[in-house]
């Protein structure tokens, strides 16, 4: 039973979480595609982000490294983990409500417009193709 | 401090999650399993030593998911 | 038949991506490897170098507000156009007749419209108890954001929530502070300015753009680095709330809520 257990964390170390992570995102690019209605599209793009946050924080990990706060015992780089990533997806999570706002707000204008956010009947509005 | 198996674990919901937002007809049930969608990854991020970054994510997935059923209103709610 | 056809394409370009992306996975550091090359280059001089150079135990906030300040600064800026784009979208008045409202059918049967459904507890009460704390709370991770977990982005956002359930939960009553949306994108830009405002203060000082050892206080070398540091998240506090009320209120204006009058 360990010898079971260990062989999938070393596979999970290796390569598994990185199939889990580019399968979560493909699943948010297959919604965005395929969904009709724009609202949902709009999810699926917030889902995908949450994807490529994770495989940035994947990168900071180090084996038996704590959080980057200053314990008073414990000096040298090899204790704690990564700080760079972590700044840079506090930037992005922050930006990525300004643009779920800009989004809503252009969907309020398009129902407005067309009468419906459904793609179908938007093309048909629009009379282009 | 961070396990694997957990990680692996929490990313098997997520996947779930999105395929009842992907195939799901009524909106208003899409936005809140959204809700929950962001609650889980907020564990997600405290599993993997970030707890700045599950701060973060825990207000603003509240005050995203509030714009989303606010904007609702004036749409309609079925989807074909 | 064609639509079979054309239902099964995208399911056939994710196939191929997602074997294309599993197929070379050996360029890819092992996790938990201290040896990655993310990690041998810059993260460890700022490891050991922030609490001598930054007077910060919280290595997160002395890289992005004291080592990598710029980026911050566009951030902000960006929060602030993202306002602004929405106020511009939205400035213009709503058709009346192209909003399709539902006539509710229960509408009728409710006697005094506002009042609650249930015999529950009071909602107004109950926000006006929980309202301070979270206000003080948000004061609390701004103010320690240097020390333990916080910072600009946590407290703004959660003052930003605390006008959201002022205005959101009972419809009826007014609330103490009204922002209509110009006001308060005004407001964001205000915070972007404090922002660049610490960075001139510091070029008057004699030193780099937003190198706060060169304020021009009478204070020690630490204690000029942990104000540069207070009067930045000051500066993003405020656009980050600012920013979510604006948006919360250029929404919500076009909004009716079909049962109430």
């Amino acid at each position: 039973m360990t010898n079971n257990m260990s062989g999938i964390s070393v596979f999970l170390a290796d390569k598994g979480i990185y199939f889990l992570t580019a399968f979560l995102l493909v699943l948010g690019i297959y919604g965005m595609i395929t969904c009709k209605n724009y609202m949902k599209k709009l999810i699926c793009m917030n889902i995908m982000q949450v994807a490529v946050i994770f495989f940035f924080l994947c990168f900071g990990q180090k084996n038996g490294g704590t959080i980057p706060v200053q314990v008073t015992g414990l000096m040298g780089a090899r204790h704690y983990i990564n700080p760079l990533p972590h700044g840079l997806m506090l930037t992005a999570i922050v930006v990525s409500l300004g643009t779920t706002g800009v989004g809503l707000a252009l969907l309020t204008r398009i129902k407005e417009k067309y009468g419906s956010i459904e793609e179908d009947d938007i093309i048909k509005g629009e009379n282009k193709f | 401090m961070h396990s694997l198996i957990l990680e692996a674990v929490l990313l098997m919901a997520l996947i779930a999650i999105t395929l009842v937002v992907i195939f799901d007809k009524d909106l208003l049930a899409a936005v809140v399993t959204y809700c929950a969608f962001s609650f889980i990854t907020m564990f997600l991020y405290i599993v993997m030593g970030a707890p700045d970054v599950a701060f973060t994510e825990a207000v603003i997935g509240v005050i995203s998911t509030i714009y989303f059923v606010i904007s609702l209103r004036n749409i309609d709610r079925r989807c074909k | 038949m064609a639509k079979k056809i054309k239902n099964a394409i995208p399911v056939v370009i994710i196939a191929i991506v997602l074997a294309a992306a599993f197929a070379r996975f050996d360029f890819l550091p092992s996790i938990g490897d201290p040896d990655a090359p993310a990690h041998t280059r810059t993260s460890d001089y700022y490891i050991e170098h922030a609490v001598k150079d930054t007077n910060s135990p919280n290595y997160v906030t002395a890289v992005i507000v004291d080592y990598r300040a710029f980026d911050t600064m566009l951030e902000t800026t960006v929060m602030f156009l993202a306002g602004l784009g929405v106020v511009i979208l939205l400035a213009s008045r709503p058709d009346p007749k192209a909003r399709i409202i539902k006539p509710r059918k229960f509408t009728e049967n409710r006697e005094h419209l506002g009042a609650p459904a249930y015999q529950s507890i009071n909602k107004d009460v109950m926000i006006k108890i929980i309202e301070p704390l979270i206000l003080i709370y948000a004061v609390y991770v701004l103010f320690h954001g240097e020390v333990s977990l916080g910072g600009g982005f946590q407290a703004g956002a959660l003052i930003g929530m605390v006008y959201i359930i002022d205005t959101m939960v009972s419809p009826g009553t007014i609330s103490l502070i009204r922002l209509p949306k110009e006001r308060s994108v005004a407001l964001a830009g205000a915070g972007t300015f404090i922002y660049t405002l610490t960075g001139i203060l510091t070029l008057v000082g004699g030193g780099v753009f937003l190198e706060y050892g060169k304020l021009p206080f009478s204070m020690s070398f630490e204690e000029k680095h942990s104000t540069g540091i207070l009067m930045v998240e000051v500066g993003v506090t405020i656009g980050v709330m600012a920013t979510i009320i604006t948006i919360l209120n250029a929404i919500h204006e076009r909004a009716r809520f079909d049962d109430d009058k």
